[in-house]
């Protein structure tokens, strides 16, 4: 039997430039935040944006960019729904809605082949992709089936979130994937951490830290409604998402 | 209308197989349509006519089997059908028409309710086989 999908996957993903994860291999760090601003600091910066939500059982990116669930409109294939202004978006959640998604590791890989074959995006500079936590099916699929992928890492300065980012790294680095850098979220005024020693150790960058956020659900909806990413929380997003538009691996 | 995505990855395939082997002629692309993913045949079948034009394959060479979606329990191993889901709305089948895996979020096991089971079979689009002319010496 043959799966016809993966022939199709890098035709669809032809019109987008690069191609990036946002990952950890720990739960709770801020994948999403971290995902969702940067999409909206790229569509500020007037890049084509778009975010892919892989996260399937715990699908949460629509709900900080306030994304209407909606069936996606169909042409040759399905189009992505719009987050705010600027950002095309794609989620299992379009079709589970608010529902639990029970899958196994097997159906994780076949929804996101379908995704995949099915999505038709519009030319974009930058699709995010919002993963699961862990060494997955998700990731190992990605990395199969998505060429020229790159990771975009993040940390907390947690001791404990560190070492398990490092088990990411270690890996990342044995397959020789591209890794654009760390993203450390969550850091309170004086907080010490060793994000930058983990970076310099894998050969990457520390690309900056996303202060502590009290209000961080309403800024990320109030941005997908256009206000701009504002104080030291835009300040330090858009100083990462130079970074990354500067990245070359 | 997404069948026309599937209907391309259909060709897709087929246009690869033909350039791995030569570009031997093109005799039977067997495909198998899982019934889970409520395929509409006419939308598929004018969308692999659309995509084909300019290419070198008819689609008289494109056969089509339903297959019959079929599922089982990892709890209590009970067996069942598609069919025997009559309890499915019109949103949660077209939520399984785009992507088949809603069908975890939308339906239980009829015999114990969980929502931990299997797809057999009957999934979506899969090529069987593709048969290709063999070269002659004379």
């Amino acid at each position: 039997m043959i799966d016809p999908r993966l022939d199709v996957i890098g035709k669809r993903l032809e019109p987008v430039k690069r191609i990036i994860a946002v990952s950890s291999a720990k739960g709770g760090v801020g994948k999403s935040v971290c995902a969702a601003l940067s999409a909206l600091a790229f569509g500020e910066g007037g890049y084509q944006t778009g975010l892919l939500d892989l996260d399937f059982q715990g699908a949460s990116a629509h709900l900080l960019l306030d994304v209407q669930l909606d069936f996606p409109e169909e042409e040759s294939g399905i189009k992505p729904l719009r987050a705010g202004n600027s950002v095309d978006f794609m989620s299992f959640a379009a079709f589970s809605r608010e529902h639990a998604v029970p899958l196994r590791g097997s159906d994780v890989s076949q929804a996101m082949l379908e995704l995949l074959a099915i999505t038709i995006w519009d030319p974009l500079d930058f699709l995010l992709i919002d993963m699961p936590p862990g060494i997955g099916d998700e990731i190992l699929d990605a990395l199969r089936y998505l060429r020229g992928l790159e990771f975009l890492v993040v940390t907390t300065p947690s001791r404990v979130v560190l070492h398990v980012v490092e088990r990411l790294l270690a890996m990342l680095s044995e397959l020789k994937a591209p890794v654009i850098g760390l993203v450390e979220n969550m850091v309170r005024p004086g907080s010490d951490s060793a994000a930058a020693a983990l970076a310099e150790k894998y050969g990457t960058a520390l690309l900056g830290s996303l202060p502590f956020e009290e209000r961080i659900d309403d800024i990320l909806a109030e941005g997908a409604n256009g206000a701009p990413l504002s104080g030291d929380l835009g300040h330090s997003i858009r100083s990462i998402t130079d970074r990354v538009a500067a990245f070359r691996a | 209308m997404h069948e026309w995505a599937l209907a391309e990855a259909v060709v897709s395939t087929v246009e690869r197989l033909y350039e791995e082997n030569g570009r031997k002629t093109v005799l039977a692309v067997n495909v198998l349509i899982g019934e889970l993913q409520h395929i509409e045949m006419e939308v598929f079948s004018v969308g692999l006519e659309n995509i084909l034009a300019g290419r070198p394959f008819s689609p008289d060479v494109f056969h089509f089997e339903i297959e019959k979606a079929a599922f089982r329990c990892n709890a209590c191993k009970g067996d069942w059908l598609l069919e025997q889901h009559t309890d499915l709305g019109e949103e949660e089948r077209e939520a399984i028409h785009f992507l088949p895996e809603a069908a975890h979020v939308y339906m239980r096991c009829p015999f114990c309710g969980s929502p931990d089971f299997g797809l057999e079979k009957g999934r979506g689009v899969s090529i069987k086989s593709v048969d290709l002319q063999e070269l002659c010496d004379d």
